[in-house]
């Protein structure tokens, strides 16, 4: 119940100081807020490209909350996505099976390079102490480099004139149903399946625990370092496979700034959820409504679609705040009332125990 | 002889900001605040000194500007992570996310442009010429004519050593990294020492963030800090915040982005070359975790 | 003698020594959000004298000098100072107003040579604020001589003694200039030998015209060196007496509200066969020094061990050992006849129970639920509690093994889903003690099992140790606490230096005699 009011409450400070920032700048906050939703949530169309559009940000979300929850501190999601992306990219170039086949070898060869990104830190981690965050930061720098020499030579497509590769066979293209893409069955189906293994699973109990005290995981007989590899590589292919579907589900091809624009929604969206994963799902969503209204809004009322990530920004740290805040505050309320009431009922000088 | 200075300019130049930075960080090192924001910081002062550049014609504009947007953030971060005792962690990657979609907004606001922003408008920091190292033979090229920014960069590192290692507040500093509960025992509050390292930081990465604009290249670009904050956060761990350790690991990776400039002359593809100085974190990291491992060999990681 | 009338005789023979030098009246504190430490405490402290405030853990003396001191800031209440009013809002202004506090838990920066320590917060600057380290050390070492304490001002404090560093704390408060004293159990961490050194320290800062306010829970030392003595209960003072006019006895029922017991609780048991054994075991740390030197140690089925010393003499190293968080240089484990010496931790835990003395850090997660806390390890070994090959948590089972763990337990908590931070501590030590006990191991491993608790709960836990040896389990208890020891162990092993230096029945042991091992060793 607290978690409900005080998602709501940053979601409506974040939503009035964007609208503050509006009225500084001399738009009409009320016309582009009803834009922004109008784009979002006003049409079955808009609702479903919220949808299609919330997938990579609820699977790298999922897989920063996992990775958080868990205790590895995973903040390559930007370049497990990205390896993940060109791996279905290329074997999407090469490969052309019946799309039963076709749809599951390009998402798991996703997830597998995601998972190999991640691997690799974790590897660092385990073998040579090297801390996984700055690793995986580091790495994320290097896969941005490498995608893009990958698709500037080796499988650029010829006939174009910026860094892209070719579309991939069509046999390992997302089908649609209507309005509907089905990447977004896949989000809904990893948030479930991960959802079950982290709070009904003998390994999630563990990550879990191990994320909140590793020393008591052990002690306990839990095999962290395994948990630590375990999770890693989870969360590498959770990243991954948002690569995957971005691609088999999109454009269908890798384009120059792929990943650009979900570089670190993942972890924002997990650190704003405070690693739930239905928090997860439901800030995904948020995030994509406002993200893709935003160019409508920016039609409309000529407000910039980039006024999204203040608000964005924004959100993060009102509602980061007022979960500390509010919660303290209680406390010292809680505390002070009870002085009250003692130094009510206890006169000074009073020492005999009450009965 | 030309390809050497040429080889050592690039380094400075490289390593200016992350030694700005990194001295910065390592004020909130020994004050023991987990402070990650240095790329927001960096970013905003970016942002902040190409503008008031431009607004006002006079790069010492952009400079002050670079100073006050980092001091900003610098200021969110005490309000969160001081006062309302947010986690650390937490509210520096907040910053810096909120930064990077400050900017890129600011961007488009201002001056209307996606991306970048360039234009003779803008005024460069100005390199300074000093008349009587420049005639140092073979080393006159490389200790004048740098960007002022160099020099006040060497500057800060000659400061920060001077106030960690020799001053009151320098010890009161490293006590409340230490020992909080012990600094706050002897008279001295811990959150204020940690306030002070934080606007310290400010300063720094103002001046780190503008140098990026104003001095390595002239103009703004989206997230043009690409991660300086994380590599000098890096080398602030890989010396324990030692301002000259920090000053030796910057020149490093300054070293390492030539480097990369260099193999492009050898038909290595751009996207690899710029990948330098990333692996070089990632090679400095090994370096420091092999000798430390030994010391986390048990109990509570 | 019931309570009310013993504080109805204290009443008649409280000495006023006017005019007092302090007086807190009414004192009310809560830690948020519901913790009661202090509820409407009235004492005074008079110019000059030695004050001893006792009390069982948690009845608020340290809460009380805290208040006092600034670090802590009481909800209700006033306090005079010198006869006026005075509120410090932090240690600074305390100690500007003349008032210092030694911690329990030595405060000082380890990284630090003696006189940074002493000066820190009050360091002699030149003018760009340089710290004049000639004029520091000279006024470090004056202090030192004047109140002939032995120090070295350019030690490094990490590298100097427990007692040494107390001094360090004491000297940093003289150097301020204060002139009264707060120490809060100085001797807890000293041993036996120690204490009279301190003793004699204190009494001659008295005379210098100093006021010492001291808290302690050992009676026997509050009488030998306080005038008077403050007695706490559940955060009221209950009374406040002449030492000269009160005894031990008198002031252990005040403390605790009723009579208590100063005998040993065991009863006589021939031990089985043995159950644990360490060989030669040896230890180096990273640094090559030698932490645990060539220990032997067996304990046998229905005795119960206790492992004495001064912290920091290899009774983590022991402990880490022993559950597998550090591999030993040298030496093997054999706990029920099996070696474990490079068993996983969770081979070792199908024999070895064990409660660790830090139960936020090492005993449970206080942030996950009671369930989550009392399934831990028994979902490994219990097949009862998972599914499907161990990889689904049986959630059913795992509710009825919690409540059945609550009941055996006597736990009271707010509900099973509760977080183990929403218990009090001893109910959480109990959900820690009830989770290994009933892991039904031959061997129990205890450290500091009973730290931090109240008296009602330490009672319980030394009886659930008591049940167990009488079961024929065997018991390794390493404690902090000598009372603790010979009121429960078959056999006393001290520890100095990561050497064992001492092998004795309880029979034949002696508070004195086991002392002088902790600080001299074998000698």
């Amino acid at each position: 119940m607290a978690r409900v009011l005080n998602a709501a409450l940053g979601v409506l400070i974040a939503l009035a100081l964007g609208a503050l920032i509006m009225l500084a700048q001399g738009y009409d906050p009320l016309a582009s807020y009803a834009a922004l939703f109008q784009f979002s949530l006003g049409s079955p169309y808009a609702l479903a490209t919220t949808f299609k559009n919330a997938v990579p940000l609820v699977l790298t979300g999922l897989s920063a909350a996992i990775a958080f929850a868990s205790g590895p501190v995973n903040l390559g999601q930007p370049g497990q996505l990205l390896m993940g992306a060109l791996a279905a990219t290329i074997a999407g170039l090469y490969l052309d099976l019946p799309p039963l086949v076709m749809i599951p070898t390009l998402a798991l060869l996703a997830m597998a390079a995601g998972a190999l990104w991640s691997g690799l830190a974790a590897l660092l981690r385990q073998a040579f102490g090297m801390s996984e965050f700055i690793v995986t930061l580091m790495l994320n720098i290097v896969a941005d480099y490498f995608t893009l020499w990958a698709i500037t030579y080796p499988f650029k497509d010829a006939a174009a004139y910026s860094p892209m590769t070719p579309p991939i066979a069509t046999s390992g293209w997302l089908p649609e149903f209507g309005d509907w893409n089905s990447a977004v069955f896949w989000m809904l189906a990893a948030t479930a399946l991960m959802w079950f293994l982290l709070a009904r699973t003998r390994p999630g109990y563990e990550w879990r625990i191990g994320g909140q005290n590793s020393l008591f995981a052990r002690l306990g007989g839990c095999p962290v370092d395994r948990n630590f590899i375990l999770v890693m590589l989870l969360t590498g292919a959770l990243a991954g496979l948002a690569g995957g579907l971005l691609i088999m589900g999109g454009p269908h091809r890798f384009l120059r700034g792929l990943g650009a624009n979900y570089a670190w929604d993942g972890v924002m969206i997990a650190i704003v959820a405070n690693n739930s994963l239905p928090g997860v799902l439901a800030y995904g969503l948020f995030f994509a409504a406002i993200q893709t209204g935003a160019l409508g809004m920016e039609l409309i009322t000529a407000v910039p679609s980039e006024i999204v990530l203040v608000l964005q920004g924004a959100l993060v740290l009102v509602i980061v705040a007022s979960r500390e805040a509010l919660h303290q505050l209680a406390d010292r309320l809680a505390a002070r009332r009870q002085a009250q009431r003692r130094a009510k009922q206890a006169p000074f000088l009073e020492s005999v125990e009450q009965p | 002889m030309n390809i050497l200075t040429g080889l050592l300019n690039g380094a400075i130049s490289g390593a200016t900001p992350i030694l700005l930075a990194a001295l910065g960080g390592a004020f909130t090192f020994y004050a023991g605040v987990f402070n990650i924001a240095m790329e927001g910081m960096m970013l905003m002062a970016a942002f902040c000194a190409v503008w008031g550049s431009f607004t006002f014609g006079s790069w010492l504009a952009g400079v002050l500007l670079a100073i006050l947007g980092a001091l900003a953030l610098a200021l969110i971060f005490i309000v969160f992570a001081v006062w309302l005792d947010t986690d650390e962690f937490v509210t520096g990657i907040a910053l810096n996310l909120f930064t990077l979609g400050a900017t890129t907004y600011l961007l488009r606001q201002s001056f209307g442009v996606k991306g970048v922003f360039a234009g003779p408008g803008i005024d460069p920091i100005p390199r300074l010429h000093l008349p009587l190292l420049a005639d140092v033979p073979l080393l006159g090229a490389v200790l004048s004519g740098q960007n002022l920014m160099v020099y006040a960069a060497a500057l800060a590192t000659l400061i920060s050593a001077f106030l960690v290692f020799r001053t009151r507040f320098g010890l009161r500093l490293r006590a409340a990294g230490y020992n909080a509960a012990s600094l706050d025992s002897s008279g001295v509050s811990s959150a204020r020492m940690r306030v002070y390292s934080l606007l310290l930081c400010g300063v720094l990465c103002g001046l780190a963030g503008a140098f990026l604009s104003l001095g390595y290249v002239t103009l703004f670009s989206e997230n043009m800090s690409a991660g300086r904050g994380w590599i000098s956060l890096a080398a602030i761990i890989l010396v324990n915040g030692n301002p000259w350790g920090v000053a030796i690991i910057s020149l490093l990776f300054g070293f390492a982005d030539v480097l990369g400039l260099l193999l492009q002359s050898y038909q290595v593809p751009s996207q690899f070359t710029a990948m330098t100085p990333y692996l070089a974190t990632l090679a400095a990291l090994y370096l420091y975790a092999r000798r430390h491992r030994k010391e986390r060999s048990y109990v509570n990681r | 003698m019931s309570t009310q009338r013993a504080e109805a005789q204290v009443a008649d023979r409280s000495v006023q020594l006017a005019p007092p030098l302090i007086q807190m009246q009414g004192i009310v504190k809560v830690y948020p959000p519901n913790v009661l430490a202090l509820d409407d405490a009235t004492v005074s402290f008079a110019d000059g004298e030695i004050h001893a405030l006792v009390g069982e853990n948690g009845a608020g003396k340290s809460t009380l000098m805290k208040v006092l001191y600034g670090l802590v800031h009481h909800d209700r209440g006033e306090i005079r100072y010198r006869g006026r009013p005075v509120r410090f809002r932090s240690p600074g202004e305390a100690i500007a107003a003349g008032i210092g506090m030694v911690h329990q838990e030595i405060l000082l920066i380890n990284e630090y040579t003696v006189w940074e320590n002493i000066v820190l917060g009050a360091e002699p600057v030149d003018r760009l604020g340089r710290i004049d380290r000639k004029r520091a050390r000279g006024e470090v070492q004056a202090i030192i001589d004047r109140f002939h304490f032995a120090l070295d001002p350019d030690a490094i404090v990490a590298d100097i003694s427990v007692a040494a560093r107390q001094k360090v704390e004491i000297l940093k408060l003289l150097y301020r200039d204060v002139s009264v004293l707060i120490l809060d159990e100085p001797t807890a961490v000293l041993t036996p030998q120690e204490i009279p050194q301190l003793f004699a320290e204190l009494r001659e800062l008295r005379n210098e015209g100093h006021t010492i306010l001291f808290i302690s829970h050992r009676l026997e030392e509050v009488l030998e060196l306080a005038e008077r003595v403050t007695v706490l209960r559940k955060g009221r003072v209950v009374a406040t007496l002449p030492a000269a006019q009160t005894t031990r006895s008198e002031l252990a029922a005040l403390m605790v509200g009723r009579e208590v017991l100063f005998s040993s609780r065991r009863t006589p048991q021939a031990p089985g066969d043995v159950v644990f054994a360490v060989e030669g075991l040896r230890y180096e740390d990273e640094h090559g020094r030698v932490r645990l030197k060539d220990v032997h140690l067996q304990v046998r089925a229905g005795e119960l061990v206790g492992v004495a010393g001064v912290e920091g003499n290899g009774q983590l190293e022991l402990v880490n050992a022993i559950t597998g968080l550090l591999q030993p240089t040298a030496g093997t484990l054999r706990v029920a006849g099996v070696d474990l010496t490079h068993a996983p931790i969770l081979e070792r835990r199908r024999y070895i129970a064990y409660v660790p003395q830090d139960r936020g850090r090492m005993g449970g997660s206080l942030a996950a639920s009671v369930v989550e806390n009392a399934i831990m390890t028994h979902h490994r070994l219990n097949p009862r509690l998972t599914r499907w090959k161990g990889l689904l948590l049986d959630r059913k089972a795992a509710h009825r093994f919690t409540d059945a763990l609550a009941q055996r337990f006597n736990v009271s908590m707010p509900a099973r889903a509760a977080p183990l931070r929403a218990l009090s501590g001893g109910n959480q030590q109990k959900v820690i003690l009830g989770r290994e006990l009933l892991l039904e191991c031959p061997f129990i491993l205890l450290d500091q099992p009973t730290r931090g608790l109240d008296v009602g709960s330490i009672e319980y836990v030394h009886d659930q140790m008591l049940a167990m040896r009488r079961a024929g389990r065997g018991l390794l208890m390493i404690s902090a606490n000598l009372e603790e020891i010979f009121l429960l162990a078959d056999r006393i092993v001290v520890l100095h230096r990561g050497e064992i230096v001492a092998d004795l029945p309880v029979e034949q042991a002696t508070v004195e005699q086991i002392g002088r091992y902790m600080l001299e060793g074998k000698a």
